[in-house]
């Protein structure tokens, strides 16, 4: 565990050195804080609601772009320029080394949501909202499909470049956004082949809707707690199950 | 028990324009023994990288196997008693010498009080004394590389595994590190490393292994080294025509001339006089008498694949040696 802990802090610590971090930190903050400036241009939607409904949307896709261009960049540059030895070398396992990327990864991740959530909660409040427990909800919701995310990003710079990394796991974002619909419409208008690949897309792909809170927290809408819990446990299930993948691959490489 | 037993290795890669393979190293065995410094040498492409990498688990041989200490490398106990330094290493750019050295003894499983003083000594004797709190990504080539070695000898390891660790450092630097390694050594520790620098190979190693296309053509003692140069005498001579022949050729191991001047080595110490004797009387001028040592060099170029037989007796003038060398290092 002291190994694993090691590698997060030490992938942390370059990161947040790194320019790429702040980078989408001052996007993300110019974005939520132009919601606020441009908010009253809208047509029959309180002010504090737009703020809410973009500033997660903002906040989402930031961190999820952050997640894709650091975890498909970061590994395979550990490799091609070989500091990786410098780990792989030591009594360390590969998938000590993996999980301790992907946990620092996230520890970047979760700084950056933080610093542009209380941004944001400010733009929410000098709207004249509040902060509410949906808000939060739907923020916590946002880091875990960053971790789906990352988990998916992580496993493909195992094994390909960084440019595929990052168009695969955006081609894994755009299906998993959408795999309810497509399956539900399948079930509807589909011939039996299509149910069946409809299925199992639902069943392989991660169905990144569980994560989108955003309406309940901007409308307000009652949360299930519940809902959330089991959430939760879905992507820390899913996670694990990529991340596993991802060692099964990495383990096999040779570093030529 | 030997410290590092690799045995019958065999490897072979994926040939990127076709289904075949090729095999880049072919049944290699070689051995070292506690506190034994241990070069290996060979041109560009022989498989000294690759043989290297299979020693530190980073690549999978096809056949063969890799001991140390008598254990797989893949054992994470194996690992602890290893240090290594890969060829043109790189660290991460955003930490210090100091944090990278501290996440480097972390992995190794070291902690407590001591580690502080540890890297501050290990610092010290690769001549980085100060530049704890520099990022890395400030480091010269020559400060990455003792870097590099600082983060292999932390935790103390009774191997050390160094792919070409001179590259890049200056004669001082060079001369740092061949001490810091002799220290090792007396301190019992087994050395293998790589080296395209023969003079540093020779100042350092009890032996060295050649390698040739991924075949290990020779081990060579350094002391046989030394032994083989023996006996042989150099003159230098102006205002002499290349020739000696009839009996006193008989004594001659090669002739040659460098701009105005002749170079003759005689066989044997015993013939110097006579030789001196027979140039003198033919008007020559002696500008020296030198013993003749022989070096790695001349053997790594002789197992290499070039005779060194260029005069009718055996020795190779020093132009054709250095032109031979340089197609060798560039081929």
């Amino acid at each position: 565990m002291a190994r694993i802990v090691n590698i997060a802090l030490n992938t942390f610590r370059e990161s947040i050195r790194g320019k790429l971090l702040y980078i989408a930190l001052v996007f993300g903050a110019v974005m939520i804080i132009s919601t606020y400036i441009l908010s009253p241009l809208s047509v029959g939607a309180a002010k504090d609601k737009i703020i809410t409904d973009v500033g997660l949307a903002f906040i989402s896709f930031f961190g999820v772009m952050t997640a894709v261009v650091t975890g498909s960049t970061l590994v395979y540059k550990e490799i091609d320029k070989r500091a990786v030895y410098m780990v792989l070398t030591r009594p360390v396992s590969r998938l000590e080394y993996l999980v301790g990327k992907f946990l620092g990864i996230m520890a970047v991740l979760v700084l950056m949501v933080a610093i542009m959530s209380v941004l944001m909660g400010i733009v929410v409040v000098l709207g004249g909202g509040s902060l509410t427990g949906g808000i939060l909800a739907a923020i916590f919701l946002s880091i875990l499909e960053m971790a789906v995310i990352c988990s998916i990003v992580l496993f493909f710079s195992t094994f390909t470049t960084p440019a595929l990394s990052f168009f695969f796991t955006l081609c894994f974002f755009v299906a998993g956004s959408l795999s309810g619909d497509l399956r539900v419409f399948a079930q509807k208008f589909g011939s039996g082949t299509m149910k069946f690949i409809m299925d199992v897309f639902y069943y392989v792909l991660p169905n990144l809707r569980l994560f989108n809170l955003r309406n309940e927290a901007v409308h307000q809408v009652a949360i299930q707690y519940s809902d959330i819990l089991l959430t939760t446990v879905y992507a820390v299930v899913y996670c694990a199950v990529i991340i596993y993948f991802s060692y099964l691959v990495f383990r096999k490489r040779e570093f030529v | 028990m030997d410290i590092l037993s690799v045995e019958n290795i065999r490897k072979s890669f994926r040939n990127n324009f076709s289904f075949g393979k090729y095999e880049v190293l072919h049944d290699v065995s070689f051995f070292a023994g506690e506190g034994e410094i241990l070069g290996f040498l060979g041109p560009n492409g022989a498989g000294k990288t690759t043989i290297i990498k299979i020693i530190m688990g980073l690549i999978k041989p096809d056949s063969g196997s890799v001991r140390i200490l008598g254990g797989p490398v893949s054992d994470r106990e194996t690992k602890r008693v290893i240090g290594f330094l890969p060829e043109n290493p790189f660290f991460y750019p955003h930490l210090t010498l100091g944090e990278f050295l501290i996440f480097c003894a972390k992995m190794s499983g070291m902690k407590g009080k001591s580690l502080g003083s540890r890297i501050e000594s290990v610092i010290e004797q690769v001549g980085l004394a100060g530049q704890k709190e520099k990022r890395l990504s400030g480091f010269s080539k020559g400060m990455t590389q003792r870097a590099g070695l600082a983060q292999a000898v932390l935790h103390d390891p009774d191997l050390l595994i160094l792919d070409e660790p001179f590259s890049g450092l200056d004669p001082l630097g060079r001369k740092i590190i061949r001490d810091f390694l002799l220290e090792l050594k007396a301190r019992g520790k087994t050395i293998f490393f790589s080296s395209h620098i023969l003079s540093d190979m020779e100042a350092l190693c009890d032996s060295a292994y050649i390698i040739r296309e991924g075949v290990i053509v020779r081990h060579v003692g350094l002391d046989e080294v030394f032994k083989m140069g023996e006996g042989k005498v150099e003159i230098t001579a102006r205002g002499y025509p290349l020739g000696l022949d009839g009996e006193i050729g008989k004594f001659i191991n090669s002739e040659e001339r460098l701009g105005g001047e002749t170079f003759i080595v005689v066989n044997r110490q015993e013939y110097v006089r006579s030789v001196i004797q027979h140039l003198l009387n033919n008007g020559a001028d002696i500008l020296k008498v030198v013993g003749v040592k022989s070096t790695l060099e001349e053997i790594f170029v002789n197992e290499i694949g070039l005779q060194v037989t260029e005069s009718k007796n055996g020795f190779m003038g020093k132009k054709k040696v250095a032109e031979r060398k340089e197609k060798i290092w560039q081929g």
